[in-house]
């Protein structure tokens, strides 16, 4: 039953990595076998990093690497040196909520809220590249997250949504709903 | 896909439209409370919430499904530089309890003790630095098996040749027959018989968190802190307490905020919390265990229904029908999980809509070598609708009957509401032929220029694509009671002799404080995982308080602090929380008015409380809810809570069900669907191409939620008939233990859903709410076989296997070309 507590005698090789995250300059020495969603979870403190499958299915993990999206379960940090990283953490705007973030709010997109870091990170690679989505485009471009509570149609509602906020300009405090919303 | 076709409902619409009342909230499509935290990443689920000096547990688990453990050797383990212990069998044995079980004659410890009976039972638990050093140890335990022979099939086990537990002795851990009305008579002298078999596969909630645990015991106090993200912990917090040995006091469950979805299938994560508990205890430090997706799927404890059915149906050659009659075998693996009871529950929709007094029940309960069956939305529920329906089905073929002609000269009449079945269930109110009514027109509809016009349809079958889309009514009972759960560990025999006064409800909790600054602050007993409560209760209270919605925040009670109560199941919370906050908003008004007339030393009888505030009847003056504070030196006045009790505890309806303890769900939510499909005989593929649906669930409480609730059930109805399955190979080795083999529906799978919504409210109910948390996935699938049957209705392919993948329909579809 018992093993002596010879907690930190063991030691693994690590590596020196440098790196932006949310417009952070990061320097971390990490194991090589760490994935970066661990890495930006454990070591960062980026809870709205989710993991909820590690083998690249679901897509909770979803970041942008480089202005791409990447399923940080299926990176190592170690790949990451040198990249630019940008989490659901690091959208709002002193306070006020991304557009994707208002629109998926709006639209009642998101209910348990597990997958939806993944999916407002994936919204904002599609809607970075192709800023006037149709459905078909919205499909392709969120096929690689799953969302088990919601369905999708309130998904595709609150991309239209942010790609109208984003041409529009219109901002959180613009909203003519938001007294509703500070509910 | 268009824009949402329910715009009235939604955010942008006039809140008021509805309730034609501007103060009140409820009603509202308010947008929820719980968003913000969650989009900004603040959210914290329980995978968070390990201390800094929390040491992690990994489990060693079974590669064998049924296998004789011989020897364990954990020196190489206990080595390993970052190891801080391993546990076997022997070691919890000694100190602790076994874990409670479902049927009454199983022993089953947190860890397998001599046998292993599924792959991924857990043999050891290993705890270690960090979860990457824990696997590192997992890999250094060494575990001899001699293995066995495995029980696989659910029919094949209930001849008992391999016995998954031999001091059991059979595999069938339960077994009941159960007679209502005069089947008997009603199979005799009805013109037909129409007979059949239907299998219903092994699927799951799969939410996209898995389980997590952080333990952390308290040396002092000799007690356990224990964050989990266990579903009722309140109800179930005994089988972790039991398990540790300790009182119910000593053992503090807390569920965090945010859960990433649960739909019943993390009632039973209680092994997680006894074994995290036990290693805190053992090193002296907070221990967290976070399952992961592979461990998840294949021996999590995370399975649901697996049925096999033998199905009939007596009716007349008019279509009336006279009798039914289900026999099935469910498949529960490898242990009876507490507290998990999925074969009763269809007993309270027995004939689903129809009206039909004659009716057989008998199930046998059995064990295999699988992983254990959990509760999943719907409990059980979903593949009694299917196996039903499919029989319905079949008898319009035979009868040469219109089949929505056949299902409409059944169904129950709106008024024969407040209707009995057989079981002595009610369903409360509604109307089942104008819901049908109404999506058999959209379907007209798309015969003329739509999805189903005839020309396209002889197009497609040209191309071997079957389109077919065929109406359904469904029920989905609402508002579990909780004495009935316990029937398959009661005596049966003296079930009939027992009294009404025997049975106790559970009621639902909610205590709520005035704050200084004049706000409100509730507290939650129960835990949620997704469906907002916090929005729910936020926007009842502040109808009931006359305050906004923004003076009133939501936080949660744990195991020791809150009653023990049911909690978040069978759509029991905006039935038990509306009824809750509205007895909650009255105790308190009426306590800050005895409040105020001792403030003013006046008679009560001459304030009143309205608008958030008191005032005076008989002259000038208020006291606003922050004077009021104020002025509670005591805090008596200004804290309150209320228990919202079952409602079918005061309802004589319900006297015969409670205590013969037969299912009571004194809520019938409804919904019509009617899902076009289109299936390619070429490659077996079935494709929905649109799904009407007019659903009903009473007074809607904040109709954004309900649409919610109605889609994400919808899309797991759509992955439960079409793609999802556990599946096992004759070894016993599970068939999907990754999210490649166990297929979520994503956004390509999920069709245009367009939603009706009409409201019927409960007369049972404080609110006249029904509960919407189940719908979809308990009539999704039925719905979708049956549109699937009409499509190959000229293949004379039937959807008798659920899920309806794509080799299944192939090798149908082959099976008749060979004939």
């Amino acid at each position: 039953m018992s093993a002596d507590d010879t907690s930190g005698v063991i030691e693994y090789p690590t590596e020196e990595i440098s790196l932006s995250i949310n417009g952070e300059e990061v320097s971390a020495e990490v194991e090589p076998r760490h994935k970066l969603s661990d890495f930006l979870r454990d070591a960062r403190g980026l809870r709205g990093v989710r993991v909820g499958c590690e083998h690249g299915v679901c897509g909770a993990c979803t970041v942008l690497m480089d202005g791409r999206a990447v399923k940080s379960c299926l990176t190592y940090a170690v790949q990451a040196d040198g990249t630019e990283i940008e989490t659901v953490e690091g959208l709002a705007d002193d306070g006020a909520l991304h557009p994707i973030q208002e629109s998926f709010h709006e639209e009642h997109a998101l209910q348990c809220g597990f997958c939806t870091s993944g999916f407002v990170m994936a919204t904002k690679e599609l809607l970075d590249e192709n800023p006037d989505p149709d459905d078909d485009d919205i499909e392709t471009g969120l096929a690689d997250n799953v969302c088990r509570c919601t369905g999708y149609q309130n998904i595709y509602d609150a991309v239209h949504r942010a790609a109208d906020r984003l041409e529009t300009g219109e901002t959180d405090a613009d909203e003519t709903h938001a007294g509703e919303d500070d509910a | 896909m268009s824009s949402r076709p329910d715009a009235e409902t939604g955010p942008e619409s006039d809140p008021d439209a509805e309730t034609g009342d501007e103060a009140r909230f409820a009603g509202r499509g308010l947008n929820r409370v719980e968003d913000r935290r969650i989009l900004t990443g603040e959210a914290e689920y329980v995978h968070d919430e390990a201390p800094d000096d929390a040491l992690h547990m990994a489990l060693v688990r079974s590669m064998h499904a049924h296998a004789d453990i011989e020897s364990i050797d954990t020196e190489a383990a206990e080595n390993h530089p970052g190891c801080h212990l391993v546990l076997t069998a022997e070691d919890v044995k000694a100190d602790y309890n076994p874990m409670p079980t479902g049927l009454h004659g199983f022993e089953e410890w947190s860890l397998a003790d001599g046998k292993a009976r599924y792959v991924g039972e857990p043999v050891a638990a290993v705890v270690a630095d960090d979860r990457y050093v824990a696997e590192d140890v997992v890999d250094l335990v060494s575990v001899e098996y001699e293995t066995r022979e495995a029980v696989v099939d659910p029919r094949e086990a209930r001849e008992n040749e391999v016995v998954v537990h031999e001091d059991v002795g059979t595999n069938v851990g339960d077994h009941e027959e159960l007679s209502f009305g005069d089947p008997e008579e009603a199979f005799e002298e009805a013109d037909n018989v129409i007979e059949s078999s239907y299998s219903w596969g092994r699927i799951s909630g799969v939410p996209l968190e898995t389980a997590g645990v952080v333990a952390d015991y308290d040396r002092d106090a000799d007690a356990f802190d224990i964050d989990c993200n266990i579903q009722l912990h309140t109800l179930v917090d005994d089988t972790v307490y039991e398990t540790l040995g300790y009182d119910p006091d000593d053992v503090n469950l807390e569920v965090p905020p945010d859960v990433g979805g649960s739909f019943g299938t993390k009632i039973a994560l209680h092994r997680y919390c006894s074994l995290a508990a036990m290693a805190s205890k053992a090193v002296d430090r907070p221990v967290a265990f976070v399952e992961d997706r592979i461990e998840n799927l294949q021996g999590g404890d995370m399975h649901s229904t697996q049925r096999e059915y033998d199905v009939k149906l007596a009716v007349d050659d008019d279509g009336t029908f006279r009798g039914l009659d289900f026999w099935f075998v469910d498949d529960f693996g490898a242990w009876p999980r507490y507290p998990v009871n999925q074969v009763l529950k269809p007993l309270s929709v027995l004939t689903n809509a129809y009206d039909v007094q004659d009716a057989r029940y008998e199930y046998d309960l059995v064990l295999t070598n699988k992983t254990c069956q959990t509760a999943y939305r719907g409990f059980g529920v979903p593949a009694h609708l299917y196996a039903l329906e499919m029989v319905v089905d079949e008898a319009a073929a035979e009868l040469e009957m219109d089949p929505d002609e056949l299902r409409r000269r059944n169904l129950v009449e709106s008024d024969q509401m407040p209707y009995e079945l057989p079981s002595k269930n009610v369903y409360d109110s509604g109307d089942f032929p104008a819901a049908l009514a109404h999506v058999q027109e959209k379907i007209e509809d798309e015969r003329d220029g739509g999805l189903l016009d005839p020309e396209t349809v002889a197009e497609k079958r040209e191309e071997g694509k079957y389109r077919g889309a065929r109406p359904t009514v469904h029920i989905e009972p609402g508002v579990s009671g909780s004495d009935w759960t316990n029937r398959q560990r009661s005596d049966r025999d003296e079930l009939d002799e027992r009294d009404r006064e025997d049975v106790a409800e559970l009621p639902e909790h909610l205590r709520a404080e005035i704050r200084e600054d004049g706000t409100v602050r509730a507290y939650l007993a129960t835990d949620s995982s997704g469906q907002g409560h916090q929005t729910l209760v936020t926007q009842l209270l502040a109808d009931e308080l006359g305050v906004l919605p923004s003076d009133v925040d939501v936080s949660y009670l744990d195991s020791v602090e809150a009653p023990t109560e049911y909690g978040t199941a069978a759509s029991r919370m905006a039935v038990m929380l509306s009824g809750a906050a509205q007895g909650l908003g009255e105790t308190l008004a009426a306590n800050l008015e005895t409040l105020a007339a001792e403030v003013w030393d006046c008679d009560e009888a001459d304030v009143t409380y309205r608008d958030g505030g008191v005032h005076r009847v008989d002259a000038d003056g208020s006291l606003s809810l922050a004077e009021l504070a104020d002025a509670d030196d005591d805090g008596d006045l200004t804290r309150a809570s209320y228990d919202y009790e079952h409602p079918a505890t005061r309802l004589e309806e319900f006297d015969e069900a409670l205590a013969r303890k037969f299912p009571v769900y004194p809520t019938a939510a409804f919904a019509a669907n009617a899902p076009i499909v289109e299936v390619d005989a070429n490659t077996g593929e079935v494709e929905i191409l649109k799904l009407y649906s007019l659903r009903d669930c009473g007074t809607q409480l904040n109709p954004t939620i309900v649409e919610g609730q109605a889609h994400g059930g919808l899309a797991q109805g759509v992955g439960a008939a079409l793609q999802e399955e556990f599946g096992y190979d004759d070894s016993g080795q599970p068939q999907a233990i990754t999210l490649f083999d166990y297929r979520l529906p994503s956004i390509e799978n999920v069709p245009e859903m367009e939603l009706d919504h009409t409201e019927t409210p409960s007369p049972f109910t404080a609110t006249g709410a029904k509960g919407t948390g189940e719908g979809g996935m308990i009539d999704g699938p039925a719905s979708i076989a049956c549109s699937i049957n009409a499509a190959l209705e000229p293949l004379g392919v039937k959807a008798d296997r659920i899920p309806f993948t794509p080799n299944r329909v192939r090798e149908r579809i082959r099976e008749r070309e060979g004939e």
